[in-house]
C-alpha cells in the first residue's frame, strides 16, 4: 500500500491530472497515475471502512475501492468544475457495493433470488417474533408477497451464500484484531462441551468454535434452529446454512 | 394418503432436488420452517450414504408418502454391480437423525441399499 502518501493542494491535484492526461508515454502516465492513487488512497480507506462490518477484511475492501478509484481517475474530466474527490466518491462506493452484491455468493445467484433471499431473512425473523414459533412457508410467502414456490426456492438458494468464517479476524477499530467468535457473548459451555467431544469423532474438534456450538445446541441440547438463531444473534437462515455446511464437512471427513 | 415418486441420478448434485421436493411436500402439510429444515437435513444425511461423496453409477428412487400431518420418505439405490455402500449409520448420523426425525433407518434388505424416515408435524 502507499508509503509515500502525498498531501497535495487542490491546484496541485489538478496539475497532476493535467500531467497524467497529457503524458507522452505509458511509463510517464503510470508514474502520474500512481501519484494520483497515493494522493487519494486515504479517501478509499475512509469509504472502505464504512463497509467493514459486513464480514470482509478491510484490506480486501481497500483493494476493491482502489479499483473504483482507478476507474474514476481514468474517467475524470478536467473541464468539470467539481473536485476530483467529489467526483470519485460515488464511483468508489459503487465498486464496493457491487463487490458485496456479486462476490458475497459462492455460486452465482440471479439478482432476483439474491433480493428474495434478503427479504426472506427479514420476514422470517420478524414472523418468528410475532408468532412466537417458527413460521410456515405459507405464512412467509404471504408476508413476503411471494409464492410458496419462490419461498422454498429462496430458502434453498440461501445455502449458496458464502459467509465469512466467524473465526476470521475482524477489524476491531483500534488497530487490534479480534474474531467475531471472541466477541460473541455466550454462557460458558466448556465443561459440557468436553463431555461430547470425548465421545465423538476428532473431526468435530477441528471445526470453528461457532460451528461446534451450533452442532452442540442442535443435536446435543435439542434446540431448534430458531432458538439457536436467537441465542447467537444471527438469522435462522444463517444457522441453517452453517449447519448444512458443517454436516457436509463432517460427512466428508468421516468418509475418508 | 398420497404418494410422490422421483428418480434421480445417484450423484450428490441431485440431493438438492430431493430436498426441494421434500420441502415442497412438507410445506403442503404445513410444517414450520424449523421442521422443514430438519427434514432437509435428514434427507441430506441419508441420501449422502447412498450417493457417497463422489456419486455412483445408477440412480436413486425416492418415494414420498404424505398422510395427514406425517411424511414418510423412502429411498432405494439402484446401482451398477460391484459398488460398496456403507449401510451402518455412524454414531454422529444416528444422533443427527434422532434429533431431526421421528424415526430413520438405513439397511440393505435385498441387495439394494435403502433408507426410510418418518417425520410428523408437531
Amino acid at each position: 500500500m502507499a508509503t509515500d502518501r502525498a498531501t497535495l493542494t487542490k491546484d496541485e491535484v489538478r496539475e497532476l491530472f493535467r500531467l497524467y492526461i497529457g503524458a507522452a508515454d505509458e511509463e510517464e502516465k503510470l508514474q502520474h497515475r500512481s501519484k494520483l492513487v497515493n494522493q487519494h488512497i486515504g479517501l478509499v480507506e475512509f469509504l472502505a471502512r464504512r463497509f467493514r462490518n459486513r464480514g470482509e477484511p478491510l484490506e480486501d475492501l481497500v483493494q476493491v475501492g482502489t479499483i473504483g478509484l482507478l476507474k474514476a481517475i481514468d474517467r475524470f474530466d478536467l473541464d468539470r468544475e467539481v473536485e476530483f474527490s467529489t467526483y470519485a466518491t460515488p464511483t468508489i462506493v459503487g465498486e464496493l457495493k457491487r463487490h458485496f452484491r456479486d462476490k458475497g455468493w459462492a455460486v452465482r445467484v440471479p439478482r432476483r433470488l439474491q433480493e428474495l433471499h434478503l427479504e426472506l431473512t427479514k420476514v422470517v425473523s420478524h414472523l418468528g417474533q410475532e408468532l412466537g414459533r417458527s413460521p410456515t412457508v405459507e405464512e412467509i410467502a404471504k408476508a413476503a408477497g411471494a409464492t410458496e414456490e419462490e419461498v422454498l426456492e429462496g430458502l434453498e438458494i440461501a445455502q449458496a451464500y458464502n459467509f465469512t468464517s466467524i473465526d476470521a479476524p475482524i477489524d476491531a477499530g483500534d488497530g487490534g484484531s479480534t474474531s467475531f467468535a471472541e466477541q460473541l457473548g455466550a454462557e460458558d459451555e466448556h465443561l459440557e462441551n468436553l463431555e461430547y467431544r470425548a465421545s465423538l469423532a476428532p473431526e468435530m474438534q477441528k471445526l470453528p468454535e461457532r460451528e461446534q456450538q451450533i452442532l452442540y445446541l442442535r443435536f446435543f441440547k435439542g434446540q431448534t434452529q430458531s432458538e439457536i438463531a436467537d441465542r447467537l444473534g444471527i438469522s435462522q437462515m444463517h444457522v441453517s446454512r452453517l449447519l448444512n455446511r458443517t454436516l457436509i464437512q463432517l460427512r466428508e471427513a468421516l468418509e475418508e | 394418503m398420497e404418494t410422490v415418486s422421483i428418480k434421480v441420478p445417484a450423484s450428490p448434485a441431485y440431493i438438492q432436488v430431493v430436498r426441494l421436493v421434500a420441502a415442497g411436500l412438507a410445506s403442503r402439510l404445513r410444517f414450520t420452517l424449523d421442521e422443514i429444515e430438519d427434514l432437509k437435513i435428514a434427507v441430506d444425511e441419508l441420501c449422502a450414504y447412498l450417493t457417497g461423496s463422489q456419486g455412483r453409477e445408477g440412480d436413486l428412487r425416492i418415494e414420498f408418502t404424505i398422510d395427514g400431518d406425517r411424511i414418510e420418505i423412502t429411498g432405494v439405490g439402484h446401482f451398477a454391480p460391484g459398488q460398496k455402500v456403507r449401510t451402518d449409520l455412524t454414531e454422529l448420523s444416528q444422533m443427527i437423525l434422532s434429533t431431526v426425525t421421528d424415526s430413520a433407518s438405513l439397511a440393505q434388505p435385498d441387495g439394494s441399499p435403502a433408507f426410510s424416515l418418518v417425520k410428523t408435524r408437531k
